[in-house]
C-alpha cells in the first residue's frame, strides 16, 4: 500500500508527504506521516483485543529489553567490572551481547530499514538512511571485532541509537497530536458516520451518503452530522465548531440544527435539509484539509534544504572517516564518522513549520476563524497595511434611523403610520423603520392597498386616506407638496451621506403633502473603533476603501478613527488602489464582508472576510472570520505573528542545533549514543517550542465595549435573529 | 551485605505497595490456558522484564553518579558503598540530593498524598491505558514486553531506589542496588498471580508503611553520608546497626 502524498496523517493531521506509509490498525486502513505517528496512534488506539497496537508494543518492549540488557552489560564492561580476575568471562559476555544485539537490531531497525528501502527505490535518500547506515555499521563492525582478541564491541551503540530514535519519534508524534487537537473536530466531517433511520431500521452510514430529507438519529454527546430540522426530541446544542462561540443553545421540535454542533443532553431525530457533503461543516473540513495539505513557502525551502542535507552528510561522514582513520585507530575513526551520521539526521527541520502551522490554524479555528490557505498566517504576520471595506465590514451593513424631521405632526404618528406601510416592503430601510417603531413601543397602523413603485417608494391607504413614502421625486410625481423646511433638512442630511425618505399623507380627501423627512445611516460597528486602535498599536497602517460616496465614507472613517480613506471606488479601482499600496508598503491585507468585494480580497496578499455566508468553495478570502468577528482581527494578527516567529525560532533551533552538534561530531567530541540522544532532544525541543503557542492567551472582547455591547444586544435582538435566520437559509441552500 | 539485605527488605515490603498498581497488572496477566507451567513462565517473564528495566535504570543512575564524580576529577570508590572511608565534595552533594529525594518519597508512603500524586501522575495514565492491551495478547513475548514497560511506570518506590543507586557512584553497585530491590519485589509479585486478592487491605497498608520506613532509613543514611562531617565508616556503621 502506498499512500497518496496529499493525504493527512491519521495521527497528527499533518500532510503524509513522501515519507508516509500505510498500515492497518484495528482492521482499518490508516495513513501515517512517519514511523513515530504510527507508534503513537497504535499506542493510543490500542484498546481492541489482540490489536496490531499490542503487537507493536510487544516489539517495542522486547526491543527495549534487549537493548537495555546490552547497555547494562556494556556499561559494566566499560566500567571495568570484568577486569582482573573475571577477565576470562569476557568472551562469553561478548557472545551474550551479540546474541542480544542481533534480534534487537532486527526488531528496532526494521521500520527504519523499510523506510530507507522504499525511498531508495524512488531514488531518494532520507534521514532514515543515515540511522540505518550508522547502526548497521556499528553492528557489523562489532560482529567482526568479536573474532579479534581485545577488540571493542559497539553493540550498545547499534541498539541504543535505534532505541533512542524510536523513542524520539514517538515523543515527537505524541507532541504533534497534541498540536492538532483543535483541528480534530473540524476534520471529523469526512470520517463521521450518521445513524440513518429508515422505517424501523437504523443504519450507520458515512455522512457523504446522506441526502436531503433523510431522518437521522443523534444521541446525546454525539456530533450532529448534517444540517437539518428537529423532528422529534429536545436538547441543547453547542455550535462552537461552526460559530466559534461555545455556548448552549436550546433546541426543540422544528428548530434548525447545524452540522458539526454537539448534541448535549437529549436524543434527537433530525430531518436532513441538504446532502451530507454540502453542509458548512463539510465545507470547512475540506477547506482546512486543503490548507493543511499544501506546504507554505518557508516549509518548502526547509524541505529542499533537508533534501540536500542527507547526501552532504554522507559525504561528510566519509571524509571524517578518512581523516581520522589516518590519525586514530580505525574503530575510533569509525565511531566519529558514526556520530556524524547520527547527529546530522535533520528530523527537526522538517517539523519546524508544519507543527506551528497546524497549531495556529487549530487555535484560530477554535474561535471560529478559518484559515484557507497555508501561507495566509505567514503573509499576515508580514503585513504592514490593512485596507478595510466599509459597508458590512466596519459598519453594520444595515441602515438605522438617525433623524426624523416632521412638519406639523408628531414623530410618533409618523413612525406608526410609516411602519404600517413599510411592513409590505422588503427594502433594507423598512427593517430600520420597523425597528425604530418597535423600540419606541408603537403599534404600526395597518395600511391597505399597498403598491410598491420600484426605485421610487411605496403608497397605500390608511383609514381611507392615501399615504406614500419615498424620494423627493416620488412626492413630485404624486403632485404632493414638499415643505421647504423638510427639503432643506433633507439636502443637508443627504450631503453628509445619509439616505433620506419623505413620508406624507392626505387629510380630509385633500391632496397629500410630505409631512416628514427621515434620515437613515449605516452605523459603524461598536467594536470598529477599538479594533482599528488595536491594529494601529500593532504597528499596522489602516486605510478605508469604499465604493460608497465620499460623504458616507468620510463620516465612517472619522467615527472609527481611520485617517486615510478613498471613496467611490468601483471594484477595478479598488484593485488598482491595492496595487498602489502594495508598491509602497509591501504585503497588504484586505478586509471585506466577502459578498461584494471578492475581487479585492483575491487581489490582496491576505484576503480576510468577516462573517462570510457565501459558499466556502467559492470564497476568495484566505482567512474567514466568524459573523460579528471583526474584533478578533488584532488577536488573529498577533497569533499569525506568533506562529511566524515560532517557525523561525524552530528553524534556527533545528539548524543551529544540527550544525553545532555536527561540528562536535566531526571533531570527535560526541559519542554516537549521546549523538542519538541529542537528536531526539532536538526534535523534542522543536515540539515543545511549538507547543508554547498553546499557552498564548485567547482573544478578549474589548472591555470598553462590553457594557455597551450588552445594551446593544438587548435592543437589537430581533434583528440579530433575523440575520442569523438569513445565514441559516444561506447555509442550507446548496449553491 | 547488610546494605543489600536492607534493599531486599525494602523491595519486599515495598511490593505490598506495588500490589496497588502493578499487582493489578499481575492479576490481569492471569492464568495461561495451557496450564500451570505456562502460567508460571508467563509471570516469571513479566517479572524478568521488570527486573531488566530496574537494573538498567540502576546501571544508568550508578553510571551517571560515577561519571559526575570522575568528571569532577575525583576518583570513584569502587566496591561496596558505605564502607568506603572517605567521601569527596561531589559525592557528598550527590548523596545529599539522593537522600533528600528518598526522604520525600518515603514521606509520601506515610500519607503525604500531594507528593504521591505528583510523582505517580506524571505521564502515567497514557502508558497504563496503552499497556492494558498487552495483557490479553497471547504468546511469551507479550508478558516480557509488558514487564519491561511496566518497569518504566512512574512509582515513588522505584524513584527512591534509583536515587539510591545514583548515590553509589558506581555502575556495578547501581545495577546491584536495583537488582536486589527488584528481586525483593519478586515474591509478592509472583504470588499476586494467585493469592493477591486474599491479602487483607490492612496487611497491605502496614506493608506500605514498612516500606516507607525502610526507604526513610536508607534516605537518612544516604543524607548523613553527605552531611555528617568526616563521615567515615565509623559513624555510618553506627547508624547501620540502628537501621
Amino acid at each position: 500500500m502506498t499512500p497518496r502524498p496529499d493525504a493527512l496523517c491519521r495521527h497528527c493531521l499533518l500532510p503524509v508527504g513522501r515519507r508516509g506509509f500505510a498500515r492497518t490498525v484495528n482492521g482499518e486502513g490508516c495513513q501515517f506521516c512517519c514511523y513515530g505517528c504510527c507508534i503513537a496512534h497504535q499506542v493510543k488506539s490500542g484498546s481492541g483485543d489482540a490489536s496490531e497496537a499490542a503487537w507493536f508494543l510487544v516489539r517495542l518492549g522486547v526491543g527495549s529489553f534487549l537493548s537495555m540488557n546490552i547497555m547494562l552489560f556494556s556499561l559494566l564492561v566499560y566500567a571495568g567490572a570484568f577486569a582482573g580476575a573475571d577477565r576470562r568471562v569476557l568472551p562469553t559476555i561478548q557472545l551474550l551481547l551479540w546474541g542480544l544485539a542481533t534480534p534487537a537490531v532486527v526488531i528496532l531497525g526494521e521500520p527504519f530499514l523499510r523506510e530507507t528501502w522504499v525511498q531508495a527505490r524512488h531514488g531518494r535518500l532520507t534521514s532514515s538512511a543515515l540511522i540505518v547506515l550508522g547502526s548497521l555499521a556499528a553492528y557489523a563492525y562489532s560482529t567482526l571485532a568479536m573474532f579479534q582478541p581485545g577488540g571493542h564491541l559497539y553493540f550498545d551503540t547499534a541498539s541504543m541509537v535505534l532505541m533512542l530514535f524510536t523513542l524520539g519519534r514517538y515523543l515527537e508524534a505524541a507532541g504533534r497530536a497534541r498540536a492538532s487537537r483543535d483541528l480534530a473536530p473540524l476534520l471529523a466531517a469526512e470520517s463521521e458516520l450518521a445513524t440513518v433511520v429508515e422505517g424501523v431500521q437504523e443504519q450507520r452510514r458515512p455522512v457523504r451518503e446522506v441526502r436531503a430529507g433523510m431522518l437521522i438519529r443523534v444521541m446525546p454527546g454525539e456530533r450532529i452530522p448534517v444540517d437539518g430540522l428537529i423532528v422529534e426530541g429536545r436538547s441543547h446544542t453547542d455550535e462552537a465548531v461552526i460559530t466559534g462561540e461555545s455556548r448552549q443553545v436550546a433546541k426543540g421540535i422544528g428548530a434548525a440544527v447545524l452540522a458539526g454542533s454537539i448534541n448535549l443532553d437529549g436524543p434527537l431525530l433530525i430531518r436532513s435539509s441538504g446532502a451530507g457533503g454540502e453542509s458548512r461543516w463539510a465545507q470547512i473540513c475540506r477547506s482546512v484539509r486543503d490548507a493543511l495539505r499544501q506546504s507554505s513557502r518557508t516549509q518548502r525551502i526547509a524541505d529542499r534544504l533537508v533534501g540536500a542535507f542527507v547526501p552532504i552528510v554522507l559525504a561528510l561522514a566519509a571524509l571524517t572517516l578518512v581523516y581520522w582513520g589516518q590519525r586514530l585507530p580505525l574503530e575510533q575513526a569509525m565511531l566519529t564518522a558514526l556520530s556524524v551520521l547520527v547527529v546530522a539526521c535533520p528530523c527537526a527541520v522538517g517539523l519546524a513549520a508544519p507543527m506551528a502551522h497546524s497549531l495556529g490554524i487549530g487555535q484560530l479555528a477554535r474561535h471560529g476563524c478559518l484559515v484557507r490557505s497555508p501561507g495566509a498566517l505567514e503573509a499576515l504576520a508580514g503585513t504592514r497595511l490593512i485596507a478595510f471595506d466599509k459597508t458590512g465590514t466596519l459598519t453594520l451593513g444595515r441602515p438605522k434611523l438617525v433623524d426624523v424631521t416632521s412638519d406639523g405632526v408628531g414623530e410618533e404618528e409618523v413612525l406608526a403610520r410609516l411602519a404600517g406601510l413599510e411592513r409590505h416592503s422588503e427594502h433594507g430601510l423598512a427593517h430600520a423603520i420597523a425597528m425604530a417603531a418597535m423600540v419606541r413601543g408603537l403599534d404600526p397602523i395597518v395600511a391597505e392597498d399597498v403598491q410598491i413603485v420600484p426605485g421610487r417608494g411605496l403608497r397605500g391607504v390608511v383609514h381611507g386616506e392615501a399615504v406614500a413614502a419615498g424620494s423627493a421625486a416620488f412626492m413630485y410625481e404624486l403632485g404632493w407638496q414638499l415643505p421647504s423646511a423638510l427639503s432643506v433638512r433633507a439636502e443637508e442630511m443627504a450631503s453628509s451621506g445619509h439616505s433620506v425618505v419623505f413620508f406624507g399623507w392626505s387629510e380630509n380627501a385633500s391632496a397629500g403633502r410630505a409631512r416628514a423627512a427621515l434620515s437613515f445611516d449605516d452605523t459603524p460597528l461598536p467594536e470598529a473603533g477599538a479594533t482599528i486602535d488595536a491594529l494601529r498599536s500593532l504597528g499596522l497602517r489602516v486605510t478605508l476603501l469604499s465604493g460608497d460616496h465620499a460623504g458616507a465614507a468620510a463620516r465612517v472613517a472619522a467615527t472609527v478613527g481611520v485617517d486615510e480613506w478613498q471613496a467611490g471606488l468601483l471594484p477595478e479601482a479598488k484593485r488598482a488602489a491595492l496595487d498602489r499600496y502594495r508598491s509602497h508598503h509591501g504585503a497588504i491585507a484586505m478586509v471585506g464582508d466577502g459578498l461584494n468585494d471578492g475581487p479585492g480580497l483575491a487581489c490582496a496578499d491576505v484576503g480576510i472576510a468577516v462573517g462570510s455566508a457565501t459558499d466556502l468553495a467559492r470564497e476568495t478570502a484566505d482567512l474567514v472570520l466568524p459573523v460579528d468577528g471583526l474584533w478578533l482581527l488584532p488577536w488573529v494578527v498577533g497569533r499569525a505573528r506568533a506562529v511566524r516567529s515560532t517557525i523561525l525560532a524552530n528553524l534556527a533551533w533545528a539548524f543551529g542545533y544540527n550544525l553545532i552538534a555536527l561540528t562536535c561530531a566531526v571533531l570527535g567530541l560526541l559519542q554516537p549514543i549521546l549523538a542519538a540522544a541529542v537528536m531526539a532532544g532536538s526534535s523534542l525541543l522543536v515540539v515543545l517550542n511549538s507547543l508554547r503557542l498553546e499557552r498564548l492567551p485567547g482573544p478578549s472582547y474589548p472591555s470598553s465595549l462590553q457594557s455597551s455591547a450588552a445594551a446593544q444586544a438587548a435592543s437589537e435582538l430581533p434583528l440579530r435573529e433575523q440575520g442569523q435566520r438569513r445565514e441559516l437559509a444561506l447555509l442550507k441552500a446548496p449553491s | 551485605m547488610t546494605y543489600y539485605a536492607l534493599l531486599f527488605l525494602a523491595g519486599f515490603a515495598g511490593s505490598f505497595h506495588c500490589i496497588g498498581m502493578c499487582g493489578g497488572f499481575a492479576c490481569g496477566l492471569g492464568a495461561d490456558p495451557r496450564g500451570a507451567r505456562a502460567t508460571s513462565v508467563r509471570h516469571v517473564l513479566y517479572n524478568t522484564g521488570r527486573l531488566a528495566t530496574y537494573c538498567f535504570l540502576g546501571t544508568l543512575a550508578g553510571g551517571l553518579g560515577q561519571a559526575i564524580c570522575s568528571s569532577l576529577g575525583l576518583r570513584s570508590n569502587q566496591g561496596t558503598p558505605f564502607l568506603s572511608a572517605s567521601l569527596d565534595v561531589g559525592q557528598r552533594a550527590l548523596a545529599v540530593m539522593a537522600g533528600l529525594l528518598m526522604i520525600i518519597m518515603a514521606l509520601s508512603f506515610f500519607g503525604l498524598r500531594g507528593w504521591h500524586r505528583a510523582t505517580s501522575s506524571f505521564g502515567g495514565s497514557t502508558l497504563v491505558n496503552s499497556l492494558r492491551s498487552l495483557l490479553r495478547t497471547p504468546g511469551h513475548a507479550a508478558p516480557l514486553a509488558f514487564g519491561v514497560l511496566n518497569g518504566f511506570l512512574p512509582c515513588p518506590l522505584v524513584y527512591a531506589m534509583v536515587a539510591q543507586a545514583a548515590s553509589t557512584f558506581d555502575v556495578l553497585s547501581g545495577c546491584l542496588t536495583m537488582a536486589v530491590f527488584g528481586l525483593g519485589t519478586f515474591p509478592a509479585m509472583l504470588a499476586m498471580g494467585g493469592l493477591g486478592r486474599l491479602l487483607a487491605p490492612r496487611w497491605r497498608q502496614s506493608g506500605v508503611r514498612l516500606a516507607g520506613g525502610f526507604i526513610l532509613a536508607l534516605g537518612l543514611i544516604t543524607l548523613s553520608r553527605g552531611v555528617v562531617p568526616m563521615a567515615g565508616g565509623h559513624g555510618l556503621h553506627h547508624l547501620w546497626h540502628i537501621a
